[in-house]
């Protein structure tokens, strides 16, 4: 290792023409030792990895399309209606090749370690979970197995990123190893980031996180896969029964002889680490599939707004003059109208059109939420973009000719794009409140039942929280003020790693403020 | 010394590279309501021959980094002409602006902001090459790390970022990022003034050695009167927006023709003991270039002003005690009143300008002063306690105007060599600057 170091220092022009690959092919062992465990991590999760990264393909396939879709659908109808049958076509290949991944083996998944079954006579050993354990504690085990995965599997990927930087970078030094470093440090950020990860887990491994699955438990608990085994007491011998059924006799109502708690079994020996539902669905399942889609609309909303503030605030802080005013005015315009109204308005204009069902509605809310979060990021970036916009290095290359666009993105951009994530992570808490306070509204807006939504679960439950059944609303209520501080944490982390005076611990308390819906 | 007088000698008949008409930079004051521009550049001309470093030099504000940006078009002239091989560049627009910044490059003072510090220094050298397409790209990489040598640094800084180096290498990598297109022209904007003195007389080297190796003509923008001394082969003196004095450097500095030009010189300090010329100060502070004088622009400040005739024998004191008073009545005449303050007025009850008295006690306070001007300052501080200063100022300037308030000299040659001074004491019928200067110095 120290004399490849050696070697860079000593030639540094040798390879200046080299690509990346040349430079692995010189030294292979870092970059072979990083494979191998990456490879390792990759081939225990293959399924579930591939039919995560195919659902996050299909989520910026239909963002991508329905955009391309409305846009083209303004000046042609007919090439609008090709688009739309290319979506269709294409999400339905997706589709295909994602059932297809579930064939394969992963190692966490359910049926490596199951968690559900019975036992027989009511009491001893159980039949069906992983190694004859208590359902609690198989599902404990695979929950575990899977976010200490999800976790070793996002350090090893920052792994890689320290490995190109001692091996196979050509600076031995740049402006982001400080950030890196500096965030390496700082606790609270930390915190945030594993929040993150650990709510990104949830929607690419939900499915093998619950005690049950969506399918079965909540969307079809009525066909012939959703039936269960249980432990008949009365009978005394092991029955089945739909999961379905065995819901209806499992609701939290809020009186004492009809709730199932947190961390409980029902009637038919199902382990609940949340408790169930008022319609006695579990809500540790519905919780799973709520955070793929929350995210997926969170995703989505906050990625356009970020881009369009960005852009346009680029566009104005270069050009400034009438087009700042232009871009100010349009903003202003776009704060004005009441966001839950169009929210409303355009629920009602779409429901029941294919744009309307796209993401179970999650779309087009997310469309409307970027379209409108924007002005808000873009006003806080503008300033920062307007400062950078004044330095004599955008005028130097001014000077010998560069192209505005190129000007913007070289020297312009990485500087405002700290700032952009700050606000971003910020107000991506405040999307996922509003999203879940549409589906506490309910009534047609936010995301459609029965696809689990985080709100819908708080709005279930309000009625019940002073009694037995207050986890229904707490327990949902609580993971979204996790999530939201936890993004918080993130930008709090990011500017205090961007930030050069932050080391020394006092000031730079200036550039952001927490913001919610 | 030596050096300068042989220069200007060999290099007196070259051609015209950049050609300067009549050139004016405002910036604002347009629209009805605006305020009024404020005059950066007002009307300049000159020209710059090829190969020579043309030297550009006077106090911050006046007008001189403007100048420098807007013969290389980062700005654009609000009139006149810049003609660079007789070529009209203010109009040019698009692909052809483009291909001519090839020609004109410009490095900039402040070498901590003129550099993108995400960038590594290669992107940095490479990136007006990529800008022209110029060859491929392991071309342009070559052609950097040549340029890399050439400036001084050593080819592995090529990977390294602006973070890691000092202010002087930081503009060594500005000046090879400014000579990577090859162009002709070079504006320096104050390449030195952010530096160590020890590092300034290396990059000024390193700036001749490159002159002469590429053949540059160079824009030198300074207010450090040494460096521009040591480096240029003709000078211009701004003051104001407005060129008070060009010519040849050993000639201006040895024998200076305008009273501006004097007085700096003046503040340069001398080692010799018995020089007998003195330092002349000046008085008080640069007009606003919002609000230039009418006539010359640097008559409010003059020590060579020419006095109206029926003035002829005040004393240097009353004449000095005069201007500065007018000079305080000229702030107060531009600030603007608060709606307090004009309900005041109205009222009679306005009271804010009443420090003037304090200002007419200190400024002709034991001074004999003959009546007239008595009679003059007393009916202006009258004025300017009613809060009516404009109406002061129009007073006074009715009463004691001579030809440097009410017009504007030209810009007119005092030498063979074409050193030229905007100054009205070169006519005929004036006494010349310099005996003025001395006369007035020896009754001190």
């Amino acid at each position: 290792m120290a004399s490849s170091t050696n070697t860079q220092n000593a030639e540094p022009l040798r390879r200046d023409d080299s690509t990346v690959l040349s430079r692995i092919a010189d030294n292979p062992w870092p970059a072979a030792r990083w494979v191998a465990v990456m490879g390792v991590l990759v081939l225990l999760e293959l399924g579930a990895l591939l039919g995560g990264f195919l659902n996050v393909v299909e989520a910026l396939l239909i963002a991508v399309t329905g955009l391309a879709e409305v846009t083209v659908g303004l000046v042609s109808s007919s090439l609008a209606a090709g688009i739309l049958g290319f979506q269709q076509s294409a999400a339905s290949t997706l589709s295909g090749l994602r059932a297809d991944t579930e064939g394969i083996p992963t190692l966490l998944s359910r049926d490596v370690i199951p968690n559900q079954g019975y036992q027989p006579g009511g009491t001893g050993a159980w039949e069906g979970p992983f190694l004859g354990l208590e359902p609690a504690y198989a599902w404990a085990l695979r929950l575990v197995l899977v976010l200490a995965y999800a976790l070793v599997l996002s350090y090893w990927l920052f792994r890689g990123w320290l490995v190109f930087r001692e091996h196979y970078r050509q600076m031995e030094w740049s402006p982001t190893d400080d950030v890196v470093d500096k965030l390496r440090t700082h606790r609270w950020g930390q915190f945030g980031i594993v929040i993150l990860v650990l709510f990104l887990t949830m929607g690419l491994f939900g499915p093998a996180m619950g005690p049950t699955t969506v399918e079965q438990n909540i969307l079809s608990p009525y066909t012939e896969d959703s039936r269960i085994e249980y432990y008949n007491a009365e009978s005394g011998s092991v029955e089945t029964v739909f999961a379905g059924e065995a819901n209806f006799n499992a609701k939290s109502i809020g009186s004492q002889d009809s709730n199932v708690g947190p961390m409980t079994y029902d009637d038919y020996g199902r382990f609940h680490p949340f408790g169930t539902l008022t319609n006695g669905r579990d809500l540790f399942t519905f919780m799973m599939g709520g955070a793929r889609i929350s995210l997926i609309v969170t995703g989505i909303a906050i990625g356009l707004g970020t881009l369009l503030a960005g852009g346009l605030a680029m566009v104005s802080a270069f050009y400034r003059g009438s087009i700042d005013l232009g871009v100010l005015t349009l903003a202003d315009g776009i704060v004005s109208v009441p966001r839950l109204l169009l929210l409303i308005m355009v629920s009602a204009v779409f429901a029941n059109t294919w744009l309307g069902n796209i993401l179970d509605g999650g779309f087009l809310l997310a469309v409307v939420f970027g379209l409108t979060i924007w002005p808000f990021l873009w006003r806080a970036v503008r300033g920062p973009a307007l400062q950078v916009a004044q330095e004599a290095w955008v005028d130097a290359a001014k000077s010998f000719g560069q192209q505005p666009s190129i000007i913007m993105r070289k020297h312009m951009f990485p500087y405002i794009m700290g700032y952009l994530l700050i606000y971003a992570s910020m107000s991506a808490g405040g999307i996922i409140i509003s999203l879940s306070a549409l589906s506490f509204l309910g009534n047609g807006l936010g995301i459609s039942p029965p696809t689990p939504a985080w709100g819908r679960a708080v709005s279930l439950g309000q009625g019940l929280v002073s009694g037995p059944s207050w986890h229904i609303s707490f327990i949902p209520g609580a993971m979204i003020v996790l999530l939201v501080t936890g993004m918080n944490a993130f930008g709090d982390g990011i500017r205090d790693a961007i930030d050069p005076e932050s080391d020394t611990g006092e000031g730079g308390e200036t550039t952001a403020a927490g913001g919610g819906g | 010394m030596s050096k300068v007088t042989e220069r200007t000698q060999t290099e007196g008949g070259r051609e015209t590279l950049v050609s300067v008409e009549n050139l004016k930079k405002y910036y604002g004051g347009e629209g009805m309501f605006a305020d009024p521009p404020v005059k950066a550049v007002d009307d300049v001309s000159f020209e710059i021959r090829r190969g020579e470093t043309f030297g550009l030099v006077g106090e911050s504000g006046s007008g001189k980094s403007t100048l420098g940006r807007t013969l290389v078009q980062l700005e654009r002239a609000t009139e006149g002409r810049v003609l660079f091989d007789g070529r009209d560049v203010t109009t040019l627009s698009g692909d052809e602006l483009k291909q001519w910044r090839r020609n004109a490059q410009m490095v900039f003072q402040d070498p901590e902001s003129s550099l993108n510090d995400r960038m590594t220094i290669g992107e940095i050298i490479m990136e007006p090459l990529s800008a022209h397409g110029w060859k491929t790209k392991q071309d342009r990489r070559e052609r950097a790390l040549e340029l890399l040598s050439e400036v001084g640094l050593q080819e592995e800084h090529y990977y390294r970022y602006p973070h890691q180096f000092s202010g002087g290498q930081r503009q060594r990598i500005g000046i090879a990022r400014a000579l990577a297109l090859e162009p002709e022209f070079v504006v320096l904007d104050e390449p030195v003034s952010a530096l160590d003195v020890s590092v300034q007389a290396k990059i000024i080297t390193l700036l001749e050695d490159l002159q002469a190796e590429f053949d540059l003509t160079y824009l030198f923008i300074a207010h450090d009167l040494s460096v521009i001394r040591h480096i240029c082969d003709r000078v211009a003196v701004m003051y104001l927006g407005k060129i008070m004095e060009l010519g040849e450097t050993g000639e201006l500095f040895e024998s200076p023709a305008n009273p501006y030009t004097q007085s700096l010189l003046s503040a340069i300090p001398r080692p010799d003991p018995t020089a007998d010329r003195q330092r002349i100060t000046l008085p008080g502070t640069p007009p606003s270039p919002r609000d230039p004088p009418v006539g010359c622009q640097f008559s409010t400040r003059c020590p060579a002003k020419i006095y109206p005739e029926e003035y002829d024998d005040l004393s240097d004191d009353v004449w000095d005690a005069i201007e500065r008073f007018r000079e305080v009545v000229r702030e107060r005449s531009r600030q603007e009143l608060g709606l307090v303050d004009q309900a005041r007025l109205r009222l009679g009850l306005f009271s804010k300008y009443d420090d003037i008295d304090e200002a007419v006690a200190d400024l002709f306070g034991g001074l004999d002063a003959p009546e007239a001007v008595t009679d003059a300052i007393e009916s202006a501080r009258e004025q300017v306690k009613a809060g009516n200063p404009d109406a002061a100022r129009e007073a006074l300037f009715d009463e004691f105007n001579g030809i440097c308030d009410r017009e504007r000299p030209v810009l007119q040659g005092v030498s063979d060599s074409g050193q030229q001074s905007y100054c009205h004491r070169h006519a005929p019928e004036y006494e010349p600057p310099e005996t003025v200067l001395q006369r007035r110095s020896d009754d001190e």
